[in-house]
C-alpha cells in the first residue's frame, strides 16, 4: 500500500510538472500571437487615425482659420479627435463588469461617471479588484474598472483614457483626470484612547503620513497619489512631536477600515516606525465602512476597535468624525477604465461610460465617436 | 493457608473490588456528565446560530426598521439591486435550486456508479489507490476549486457557447456553475456511498448468487438497494454542498442582477454568493438583509433534506 501511494504522489508530481511545462509553452505561443495581432492592428489603427486625423484637421482648421480661432480652441479641436479614435474591428456585445455594491471603487466610479442607481441589469458582478483584473483580462468583450494600482500587462488589460487624459499619478495631481477618489483617515475621539502616548503618536503618525516628505513619499511609492512637492522634511515637523524620541515599542497602533488602502497604509506605517521609538502596528482592514465603526463608532470599544480608521472615499453624513482629533483625505487614487488588451478602444468619454454601463449601448460597434 | 487466612482475603479481595466498583460508578458518572455537556454544546450551538441569524434577519422586515424591505416583495421579487434597495430573493431561489439539482444529477449516478466499482468491482491495489483519489478531491479546499473553475471551467465553458453562438461573460455563466458543484459534491457522495456499500453484509450478496443471479444483477439489486439509506444521507450531504458553497461559486457565478436563469450561457446568482459579495464592505439594509438571505438557505436546505427523505421512504416501502 505504501508503494502505491509513493507511486501516486509521483504520478501527481508528474502530472504537475507536465502541466507546468504545458502552460509555459502555451503562453509564449499566445503571447507571440497576440504580438503579432496587436502589431498588426496598431498598424491599421495608425493608419487609418493619421488619414481621419488629417482630413479632419484641414477641413476644420480651415473652418477655424475663418472663425478666427485661437490657440487653446484647436488645442480642443485636436483633443475630440484623438477622442475619436476609430473602434477598429471591435464587434458584437459589450461585457458589462461591475465591483459589488458594497465596493468604494464602485461608488467612486459610478459617483464621477454620474450613473448611481443606473447600472445595467445585464452585467457581471465580481467581488475584488484583482478579480475584475483578470476577469476582464480574459473577456475580449469585457470592459470594467479597476484601481491604478492594479497590474494592467500582467492581467492582460489596457487601460483606457477618460475624456482624452491618460491616467496617471501626474494627471491625477494636476485634476485634468477625473476619475479618482480620496483615501481618508479619521481617528479616534481626543482622550479616548487607552494612554496619553498612544494619542500623542497617533498625532505624530497622522503629521507624519499627510505633512511630512518622507511620508508622502512612501504612500507614494505605494501607488497613493500625493504632491511630494508640497510638503515638509519629518525633521522640522518632529519637533511638534516628542513623543517619537523615546522608546515605543510596547504601544501597538491599530488600523481598520478600507482594504483599498492597505499598501499606501503599510507603507507609511513602515517608513514612519524607525523614526517614532519602534511602535509595533497591527494593520486589519476590511472595508470602508468599519474605518468609522472602529473608531467613533459602534464597535468602537470591542474586541476590533482601532486606533486610526480609513475608508477609500468620503465619510459619509451618517459617519459624522467631528469628535475626532483629525480626519482628512491624505492621497487619492485614481480608478482606470480597463478593456482586454487586444481590444482598439482607447479612449472614453463620460457619455460613452454612462452608455455603456448603464445599458443604452449593448454593442461595440454602437459606441459614440 | 488456613481457612481464616483464607477468609481473610478474600474479604479483603472484596472490600478492594467493591471500592473499585464505586471509582468505576463515579467515573461513569463524571463522563456522562462531560458527554451530557457535548450535546449541550452541540444543540446550543444551533439555537444559537438558528436564533442569532433568524433576529438579524427579520429585522429588516419589521416597521421599526430604518428603510425597512417589505417581505412580501423580498420573497417574490425577480430582481437584486441592493445600490437601488431593491432586495428580491425568489429568482435566486430558483437559480439556487435549479444549479444545484443538476450538480446532483450529474455527480449522484456518477459517484454511485464509482462507488460500486471502489467497492466490489475493481481489484484491491486499483479501489486503494482510487479511494485515495476521492479522499484527495474531497480535500481540496473550495477556493481551489474555484480557481480551477475560473481558470478552466470557464475556458470549455465559453468553447461550447460558442458553437451554440452565444457569447459569455468570459465564460462566467450557470452552466460553469454547475459543472464547477457537481465536481465539488462528487467526492462527498462517492466517499458516503462507499461506506454505505461496505456495510452491506456478505451473505445478503452471497444469497443472491446462490440463487442464481448474475453479478451485476446482484450489484445493481441487492447492494445498492441495501445500501439506498446510507446513499441517500451523501446525496444530502453533497446536495448540502452544492446549497452551501460561495466561495468557488462567487467565481464563476458572475452575480446576475435578474432572473431567473434558464439559458445556461447566462449569468447566475446564488443565495451564498449574494451573502458573500461584497459582505466586509457594507452596512444597514444591505448587510442586514443577508441574513435574511440566510434564513431562506437554511430553509431550503431543510426543506430538500426532508424532500430526500421523504423519497427514500417511499423507495423502501415500494420495494
Amino acid at each position: 500500500m505504501k508503494n502505491l501511494k509513493k507511486i501516486l504522489v509521483l504520478v501527481l508530481a508528474l502530472v504537475m510538472m507536465i502541466s507546468v511545462v504545458t502552460a509555459c509553452g502555451g503562453d509564449k505561443k499566445a503571447e507571440k500571437e497576440t504580438e503579432k495581432a496587436t502589431e498588426k492592428e496598431t498598424e491599421k489603427a495608425t493608419e487609418k487615425e493619421t488619414e481621419k486625423a488629417t482630413e479632419k484637421e484641414t477641413e476644420k482648421a480651415t473652418e477655424k482659420e475663418t472663425e478666427k480661432a485661437t490657440e487653446k480652441e484647436t488645442e480642443k479641436a485636436t483633443e475630440k479627435e484623438t477622442e475619436a479614435a476609430p473602434a477598429g474591428e471591435m464587434t458584437g456585445q459589450i461585457n458589462v463588469y461591475t465591483r459589488d455594491a458594497a465596493s468604494g471603487t464602485r461608488e467612486g466610479f459610478e459617483k464621477v461617471v454620474g450613473f448611481e442607481d443606473q447600472l445595467t441589469d445585464k452585467a457581471n458582478e465580481v467581488a475584488s479588484n484583482g478579480e475584475m483584473a483578470t476577469q476582464v483580462g480574459s473577456d475580449v468583450q469585457g470592459i470594467g474598472y479597476v484601481s491604478l494600482t492594479t497590474d494592467f500587462a500582467a492581467n492582460n488589460l489596457h487601460p483606457a483614457n477618460y475624456e482624452g487624459v491618460e491616467p496617471s499619478i501626474e494627471t491625477v495631481i494636476d485634476g485634468s483626470y477625473l476619475l479618482s477618489r480620496p483615501f481618508c483617515y479619521t481617528t479616534r475621539a481626543s482622550g479616548d484612547y487607552e494612554s496619553d502616548e498612544k494619542e500623542q503618536l497617533v498625532k505624530a503618525f497622522i503629521a507624519f503620513m499627510t505633512e511630512s516628505t518622507e511620508g508622502k513619499e512612501a504612500v507614494l511609492s505605494a501607488g497613493g497619489i500625493v504632491d511630494v512637492d508640497d510638503s515638509t522634511p519629518w525633521e522640522e515637523l518632529k519637533a511638534d512631536h516628542p513623543i517619537v524620541d523615546q522608546d515605543n515599542s510596547t504601544i501597538t497602533i491599530k488600523t481598520g477600515g478600507s482594504t483599498s488602502v492597505e499598501k499606501t497604509l503599510t507603507a507609511a506605517l513602515e517608513a514612519f516606525q524607525p523614526l517614532a521609538g519602534n511602535f509595533e502596528k497591527v494593520v486589519e482592514q476590511t472595508g470602508s465602512s468599519d474605518g468609522w465603526k472602529r473608531t467613533l463608532g459602534g464597535d468602537k470599544d470591542g474586541p476590533n476597535r482601532a486606533d486610526i480608521g480609513f475608508a477609500s472615499r468620503n465619510f459619509k453624513d451618517e459617519e459624522p468624525t467631528e469628535d475626532a482629533i483629525s480626519a482628512a483625505k491624505y492621497c487619492d487614487d485614481a480608478i482606470v477604465v480597463v478593456i482586454e488588451k487586444n481590444n482598439p478602444l482607447t479612449n472614453f468619454t463620460q457619455q460613452n461610460l454612462f452608455d455603456i454601463f448603464t445599458g443604452a449601448v449593448t454593442n461595440w460597434e454602437d459606441i459614440a465617436k | 493457608m488456613t481457612t481464616e487466612q483464607q477468609n481473610k482475603s478474600k474479604t479483603l479481595i472484596r472490600e478492594r473490588s467493591a471500592k473499585r466498583r464505586s471509582l468505576y460508578k463515579s467515573i461513569d458518572r463524571v463522563m456522562q456528565f462531560i458527554f451530557r455537556l457535548c450535546g449541550l454544546i452541540a444543540a446550543l450551538m444551533i439555537i444559537l446560530i438558528v436564533f442569532f441569524v433568524a433576529a438579524r434577519g427579520i429585522q429588516v422586515f419589521l416597521p421599526g426598521y430604518e428603510n425597512p424591505v417589505s417581505l412580501g416583495e423580498f420573497l417574490t421579487g425577480m430582481r437584486w439591486r441592493s445600490d437601488q434597495g431593491v432586495y428580491g430573493v425568489l429568482f435566486i431561489v430558483i437559480n439556487t435550486i435549479v444549479t444545484a439539482f443538476f450538480a446532483g444529477l450529474i455527480a449522484f449516478p456518477l459517484s454511485v456508479l464509482s462507488a460500486l466499482m471502489i467497492v466490489k468491482i475493481a481489484p484491491k491495489r486499483l479501489s486503494n489507490a482510487l479511494t485515495t483519489v476521492v479522499e484527495l478531491l474531497a480535500a481540496i479546499p473550495s477556493v481551489v476549486y474555484g480557481v480551477f473553475a475560473s481558470g478552466a471551467i470557464t475556458g470549455i465553458v465559453e468553447k461550447i457557447a460558442g458553437w451554440f453562438n452565444y457569447t459569455t461573460f468570459g465564460g462566467n455563466s450557470m452552466l460553469a456553475v454547475i459543472l464547477l458543484l457537481a465536481i465539488m459534491i462528487y467526492p462527498t457522495i462517492t466517499s458516503m456511498a462507499v461506506v454505505a456499500i461496505r456495510a452491506v453484509p456478505e451473505s445478503h450478496e452471497l444469497g443472491s448468487l446462490a440463487l442464481g443471479a448474475s453479478r451485476t444483477q446482484t450489484n445493481f439489486k441487492v447492494v445498492l438497494s441495501s445500501a439506498k439509506s446510507g446513499i441517500f444521507a451523501g446525496l444530502i450531504l453533497g446536495l448540502g454542498r452544492a446549497f452551501g458553497e460561495a466561495t468557488a461559486v462567487s467565481m464563476v457565478a458572475g452575480n446576475a442582477f435578474i432572473g431567473p436563469t434558464w439559458n445556461p450561457f447566462d449569468l447566475t446568482r446564488t443565495l451564498t454568493t449574494t451573502m458573500l459579495s461584497g459582505l466586509h464592505e457594507t452596512v444597514g439594509v444591505d448587510y442586514d438583509v443577508r441574513f435574511s438571505v440566510g434564513i431562506v438557505l437554511m430553509i431550503i436546505i431543510l426543506v430538500s433534506n426532508l424532500a430526500i427523505n421523504a423519497l427514500r421512504k417511499k423507495m423502501e416501502s415500494g420495494d
